[in-house]
């Protein structure tokens, strides 16, 4: 059995099937992206991606910019401010060698820039001419409209100043007022690259880039930083923890599986090392609001770093990383695997990795006193009175190393679903 | 014909839990046989069939009797569950709302009212943020609609930027045409820009248009005045109670033969909706926002001072925009309309749920209390576990909290709350559950002060799954503490969350005749409560006297203190009252006769102040709510 392969369906007692379930693996997740004003997307609808593509370009510090009047109408087949000529474009700019970033398949930065909202299936992509015939660049343009790329600056539009280093500024139209238009611009921009391979759903300038994962993810239940990818790393866990000194710079560029709980140090630490990500049963709101401060003083200091994610599977509170997770995991140790933000999944797309066997009435103890605990449902009790006086659905369950049985309520439990 | 059965299903899909009831027409009337609740991620038809197994465990004669009414020899429980009629309501996830607006000060109005809506909101003016920050607000896939909004004559300071905004919201809507775009008062001037500009967006009016797009209708079914003395709209009637008239008209003649007279009047009493063709699906089927936002829409709205209390209409065409048809919060509130009519009594209702809350009071009015005026709000931070919960969250968990946490710990636990709503519900957790609830509650009483403002109701009603898995003890104790008004009232608790779903059924006069019948099963009686303002601080400020049917019991009454009597449920009895100062309760006086009915916590007399005072200091507060909480909760150390 391996992950490409779905589990027939189990038939479970009614019963046990009142036990909320927890899905170990999804396939083909769909992915988002968020963008904002003055980022644009550099891929188009149907476009396949492979780890490691340019999928996104962000300006982190937009700022509200005049463009001028762009909305002239077309002289001569030129489109440009109504009697003036057309400078040609002698010296291209850097903003001008900015605009190909990736071309593949079907995709042309035209459509893109005018946001290529049109749903692309595979068979209507098949039936798309060959693009790359590059137009008149007269013919390449089109009229300004809200989320479409603009460069600008001063030389372009004859104001630089001598003895003023020219101000280059690039990012998103944002709307059109008294025929002047305005954009979300700023001179720093950053691409985001594509941890994980899959298709392109949905690109919009200004908005989010949605791609359908290809492969299969197991789902988390929080995840911070930026989606990042490196090779899984499975270490040798001290009760079910994961000391801070075993995260040495020998395990940079890895996704490192860091046991129940992870702390602010480790963090810290494991940046510091270049890993690329932490896997881990649960992290603190403290440690994810350090996580994020620090994020914000890294970007704001401008120094480039490589992307760091964090994916806790359980919550916030301490848990152990449940047996066939771990057991997937190890499975996994040493291929390439993704942390995706949006939603929490740890993507991987290998095809040949055993799933754990797992008997129908395997539990794990989600929450309460137990929480962390495995073994296997005996049977239902009915409503039962629990401590506190609280009356809840109770079940008889058999812990692993037990010979006794233990009553709890149905509500702390979850059993596994492939 | 259609056949009427004799029992359906009443379901409540919840953001943390699903609950399901069975209702069946046992003994000549409608009864709430059994109900049952399971995380939502549940199959509802293992929760059926589980509800059902139960019953024929228990009572196999009531299956046997209910079966027979449907013409069905051998009780098959899979049959059932396919074939008997659900009623369904379901809580509308949450949904953002990027408010814009030209001043501050009309943003917090704009804002308030979306608030109350159930809106989550993120917003911003134009006197304050740039044209980047309001643009990343609606840009968000996280938002689902935008509010631009200005008074309906707007003034110098948002005048000037409304052609801005109009501009930026249109580009927005380009960007984003699954937008749903609503203009509000003077900002409605500019609408016929974006139906120049954005020839795919669909530009609806909400009132007087005979074009009715599908947000329109709905937010026309919303502001369909309703009489509420015949229990129908005034414009005409809803094609699920045209069924109904035809299916009475033919029921009794065309019922089968040897059906017997019990069936007959089964069949007249059956539901309306029970008439639906296919009783797999639900009755009302759920506009999901998936489904209204395929295309763009602008809507026009009133500003938000319109409406009576001011914001109201406003707040009630954004309700109907932002709730799906079936919604629970807002099937509740029309059931406990239904039901003060039906019990010609105030009633006043308190749910906090995982995506928020709701807060509503109706109240027969007129001669002869033909007519029910309600009010609600439903604002989503009354959520227990709020995502991304803030300082003040925390800090308002903390002040309901009896043991000690710190922040972070109590915040980790508020998330995981969220992550496992159906989790941890007995020992500690339980004690966190209920902090958390009150806090919501208080959030929820915060949020509408003009519903605080009315006398105290006859009865009050809480009405959530985190009460339900409480004690009803300290169910009625939270209450107490939150929902303080002098005066005297009855408590109660929706255990069985069946307000939800009989609140989706549309035709008036069909809910008002479910709840007669079904009145006293839902609301499982709490107890009394007395609550007596203006009494000052001393070792005694009176007695009371609780007159039975076979004892008297006499206590002396403690200032500060809550005092309670045992009164079991069904047991109705005077008291007498007498202070030595004069107190407030109905009015202000010395001596009082009041009439109690008993419930599970039985009479609760309490003589604390209002609002409540508590020390700043959180060890005396914590100590005080510990020593309230154990009178009524002792086996909480178990």
């Amino acid at each position: 059995m391996s992950v490409t392969d779905r589990l027939p369906g189990v038939e479970i007692s009614p019963e046990l099937a009142r036990v909320a379930g927890r899905r170990v693996i999804v396939f083909s997740p769909m992915i988002r992206f968020r963008l904002g004003p003055g980022d644009r997307a550099l891929v188009a609808p149907g476009d396949s991606i492979v780890p490691g593509m340019p999928i996104a370009e962000r300006t982190p510090d937009a700022s509200l910019v005049d463009a001028g009047r762009l909305g002239a109408p077309v002289e001569n087949g030129r489109v440009g401010r109504p009697g003036r000529p057309e400078k040609p474009d002698k010296n291209p700019g850097p903003a001008s060698r900015l605009e190909p970033i990736w071309r593949e398949s079907h995709s042309s930065l035209v459509d893109v820039a005018s946001n290529g909202r049109r749903p692309v299936g595979a068979d209507e992509a098949a039936l798309l001419p060959p693009p790359i015939v590059t137009p008149p660049r007269s013919e390449r343009r089109r009229p300004p409209m809200p989320g479409k790329w603009w460069v600008g600056g001063d030389e372009r539009r004859d104001r630089l100043d001598r003895g003023k280093p020219a101000a280059r500024v690039a990012g998103t139209l944002l709307y059109e007022a008294n025929g002047r238009w305005r954009a979300a611009a700023g001179e720093r921009h950053e691409v985001v690259e594509s941890p994980v391979a899959g298709i392109i759903r949905e690109a919009r300038n200004g908005v989010e880039v949605t791609l359908q994962v290809t492969g299969a993810a197991l789902p988390g239940a929080i995840a911070a930083g930026e989606p990042s990818r490196g090779y899984l790393d499975v270490p040798r866990l001290t009760d079910g923890d994961l000391w801070a000194s075993a995260l040495d710079v020998g395990r940079s560029g890895a996704v490192v599986v860091a046991g129940s709980r992870v702390s602010a140090q480790a963090i810290s630490r494991a940046r510091a090392m270049s890993i690329r990500g932490l896997i881990a049963g649960s992290v603190g709101q403290g440690e994810l609001r350090d996580l994020a401060a620090s994020e914000s003083r890294q970007k704001a200091s401008l120094a480039p770093s490589v992307p760091f994610g964090l994916i806790a599977l359980d919550g916030h509170q301490r848990r152990p990383i449940a047996t066939p997770v771990l057991a997937l995991l190890a499975a996994l140790a040493g291929r390439e695997v993704a942390i995706i933000t949006d939603p929490p999944l740890l993507v991987f797309d290998v095809s040949e990795v055993p799933l754990p066997e797992l008997p129908p009435d395997w539990i794990r103890v989600r929450s309460g006193q137990h929480a962390g605990r495995e073994g296997r449902w005996i049977e239902s009790t009915g409503l039962r009175r629990f401590r506190g006086g609280i009356h809840l659905e109770g079940a008889v369950v058999r812990f692993v190393d037990e010979t006794e049985t233990t009553i709890l309520p149905v509500s702390d439990l979850e059993r596994f679903i492939f | 014909m259609i056949s009427q059965p004799r029992a359906f299903f009443a379901i409540d899909h919840g953001s943390a839990t699903v609950s399901a009831a069975l209702v069946g027409h046992v003994g000549g009337r409608w009864r709430l046989i059994a109900h049952t609740s399971a995380p939502c991620g549940v199959d509802v038809e293992v929760l059926l069939s589980g509800l059902l197994s139960q019953i024929l465990q228990t009572d196999k004669a009531l299956l046997d009797e209910m079966a027979a009414g449907d013409g069905v020899a051998e009780i098959d429980i899979r049959a059932f569950v396919a074939g008997w009629p659900r009623l369904v309501a379901r809580t509308t996830p949450q949904r953002r709302l990027a408010v814009l607006a030209g001043s501050r000060r009309q943003r917090r109005r704009l804002e308030a009212c979306a608030l109350r809506a159930g809106w989550l909101v993120s917003g911003g003016s134009a006197d304050e943020d740039d044209a980047v920050a309001l643009s990343r607000l609606m840009l968000s896939p996280l938002t689902n609609a935008v509010l631009l909004g200005a008074d309906h004559s707007p003034g110098g300071d948002e005048k000037r930027h409304l052609p801005d905004l109009a501009a930026l919201v249109n580009a927005a809507m380009r960007l984003r045409p699954e937008l749903t775009v609503i203009l509000a008062g003077g900002a409605a001037t500019y609408e016929i820009a974006f139906s120049a500009a954005a020839p795919v967006a669909e530009t609806l009016v909400v009132s007087g248009t005979p074009d009715k797009g599908p947000v329109q209708t709905k937010i026309q079914a919303v502001v369909t005045p309703f009489d509420e003395t015949t229990g129908e709209g005034e414009d005409h009637e809803s094609p699920e109670s045209e069924v109904i008239a035809s299916d009475d008209e033919s029921g009794p003649a065309g019922s089968p033969a040897g059906e017997g007279d019990t069936a007959a009047s089964a069949a007249e009493a059956a539901p309306a909706f029970m008439a639906a063709a296919e009783p797999q699906v639900p009755v009302s089927t759920p506009v999901t926002a998936e489904t209204d936002s395929t295309a763009a829409h602008v809507l026009l709205a009133p500003d938000a001072e319109a409406g009576q209390p001011a914001g109201s209409a406003l707040q009630q065409i954004l309700e109907g925009l932002r709730a799906v048809e079936n919604d629970s919060r807002l099937g509740i509130a029309r059931s406990i309309a239904s039901l003060a009519y039906v019990l010609d009594r105030p009633i006043e209702v308190v749910e906090v749920g995982l995506q928020g809350g709701l807060r509503a009071r109706s109240e027969p009015v007129g001669q002869g209390h033909f007519a029910v005026v309600s009010s609600h709000a439903c604002p989503a931070d009354a959520s227990f576990a709020p995502s991304e919960p803030s300082e003040e969250v925390v800090d308002s968990v903390l002040a309901w909290s009896t043991t000690t946490q710190d922040r972070h710990r109590l915040m980790d636990r508020l998330n995981d709350l969220r992550l496992t709503p159906w989790g941890e519900a007995d020992g500690d957790g339980a004690v966190f559950r209920l902090a958390a609830a009150k806090a919501a509650v208080a959030r929820l009483v915060e949020a509408t002060p003009e519903i605080t403002a009315y006398p105290m109701p006859d009865l009050l009603v809480a009405a959530s799954g985190i009460f339900g898995s409480l004690p009803p003890a300290v169910v009625a104790l939270a209450l107490a503490d939150i929902v303080r008004r002098p005066g005297v009232a009855n408590l109660a608790c929706d255990q069985a969350r069946l307000l939800g779903p009989l609140g989706v059924i549309e035709d008036e006069a069909e809910r008002r005749r479910l709840l007669a019948n079904l009145a006293d099963d839902i609301l499982v009686p709490l107890g009394s409560l007395i609550v007596a303002a203006g009494l000052r601080h001393g070792r005694s400020a009176g007695h009371l006297r609780l007159k039975g049917p076979a004892s008297i019991s006499e206590i002396e009454l403690h200032p500060g203190a809550v005092q309670v009597l045992d009164l079991p449920p069904g047991r109705a009895a005077k008291v007498d009252l007498d202070f030595k100062d004069a107190v407030r309760l109905d009015g202000r006086g010395h001596h009082f006769s009041v009439d109690v009915a008993g419930g599970l916590a039985g009479l609760l007399v309490d003589l604390r102040d209002i609002p409540l005072r508590m020390s700043e200091r959180p060890e005396s507060r914590r100590a005080a709510l510990d020593a309230w909480q154990r009178g009524m909760w002792p086996e909480v150390d178990e």
